[in-house]
């Protein structure tokens, strides 16, 4: 997962690949998932490959980051709330996260931190 | 009836021909990418290393097994058939000639594409049915740079780096021949084949192991690049690389025999 996250920063900003591992670690430490830097795709669980999704974008240079049907990409999510403290956690450059949903799925986001456009 | 078989014909040559122009295009763009300093990036420099670690450091004790094996086997028929019709003034240059231009880089390709070829072209068969090379191209990161040039430069690495240890194999089997078969000992060997090798010998070894080893990787990615969207379609990419792949070391082999005979 740490190769995987460095990526981005190795490519586009050039950093050598210890620098670029560094910042995919105090990424993922932020959210207390930094035991599974090590780990491969199939040895991770679906939340925590969807952080490190989330870890990757938020390198990436785009400033808006569309996240689809995030009930469908992780396995037995009941509260998106965790989900959502937890991306307030890993924005530190203030991106608009944007989640796209199917609207029978409306009631899981009301009274959490997000504007619910229709 | 006539006619659905003339457009038949002319649609399989279109085909062909446009699949050898797709071909060349994606050669010569590997090669414009292989020539740019901004290819070289961190991850691709990453890459690279385990990529000469799976395919040149990993298969080094069963290569030199086989290169001993083979080799000796080889040689020693090379030799005795040179002593059989009394070609003993020659033997300097048959073993020169056989191991150096002939054999080692051959034997080295094959295995290479045996073991790293087919490894190449299912992962990235599989990388492209799991749309795993969408999301690269989705994060901007070039496929030629990160994960193709890597590939074909350990390619090139590997089969010359082998080649060379094969042909150093080769030649110490060699003497064990000469030593059976003629009674010559080390310094007499080591003379004859030192006045036997040239530069033309080396530049021919380095330039058949650098085509090699840029066809062993470069035929199996485009294979994998075009497998069709089915998990099926993966074993039908390996296949049909491999193919082509085998078609593309041996006329490489027909044509520097070709070119050395002018």
């Amino acid at each position: 997962m740490l190769e995987n996250i460095a990526l981005i920063k190795e490519v586009h900003e050039l950093l050598p690949t210890q620098e670029a591992q560094a910042h995919a670690i105090e990424s993922l430490r932020l959210i207390d998932l930094e035991h599974i830097g090590p780990s491969r795709l199939n040895q991770c669980t679906s939340l925590e490959v969807f952080y490190v999704m989330v870890i990757r974008a938020m390198m990436a240079k785009e400033e808006v980051i569309f996240i689809v049907t995030p009930f469908f990409l992780i396995k037995k999510l009941a509260r998106i709330e965790p989900v959502l403290e937890k991306l307030v956690l890993l924005n530190k450059e203030q991106k608009n996260i944007i989640i796209l949903d199917n609207l029978t799925n409306q009631s899981h986001y009301k009274g959490d931190l997000c504007n619910i456009i229709k | 009836m006539i006619l659905k078989f003339f457009e038949h014909i002319g649609q399989k040559t279109t085909d062909f021909f446009l699949s050898i122009y797709e071909a060349m295009q994606f050669t010569a763009l590997c090669l414009i990418h292989m020539v740019q300093p901004k290819s070289y990036n961190p991850a691709m420099r990453m890459v690279l290393i385990k990529q000469i670690y799976f395919t040149a450091v990993g298969i080094i004790p069963l290569f030199i097994m086989m290169a001993f094996l083979f080799g000796s086997v080889i040689i020693g028929v090379v030799i005795a058939l040179a002593t059989q019709y009394n070609l003993q003034s020659q033997i300097g240059s048959i073993i020169v000639t056989f191991a150096l231009n002939e054999f080692s880089p051959f034997f080295t390709a094959l295995l290479i594409s045996l073991r790293s070829g087919t490894a190449v072209n299912t992962e990235i068969a599989v990388m492209n049915v799991n749309k795993e090379l969408n999301t690269l191209k989705e994060y901007k990161i070039d496929l030629i740079d990160y994960l193709f040039l890597p590939r074909i430069l350990s390619g090139i690495v590997s089969v010359t780096s082998l080649s060379i240890l094969f042909a150093i194999i080769m030649l110490g089997s060699g003497y064990i021949f000469t030593l059976f078969y003629m009674g010559m000992d080390l310094h007499t060997y080591q003379t004859l084949l030192a006045n036997a090798v040239g530069v033309d010998n080396l530049l021919i070894l380095l330039l058949k192991s650098v085509a090699f080893g840029f066809v062993t990787m470069l035929i199996p990615i485009y294979s994998g690049l075009k497998t069709a969207n089915a998990y099926t379609a993966i074993p039908i990419s390996v296949l049909n690389g491999m193919v082509k792949l085998f078609i593309a070391i041996f006329f490489i082999e027909v044509l520097s025999l070709v070119l050395q005979s002018l």
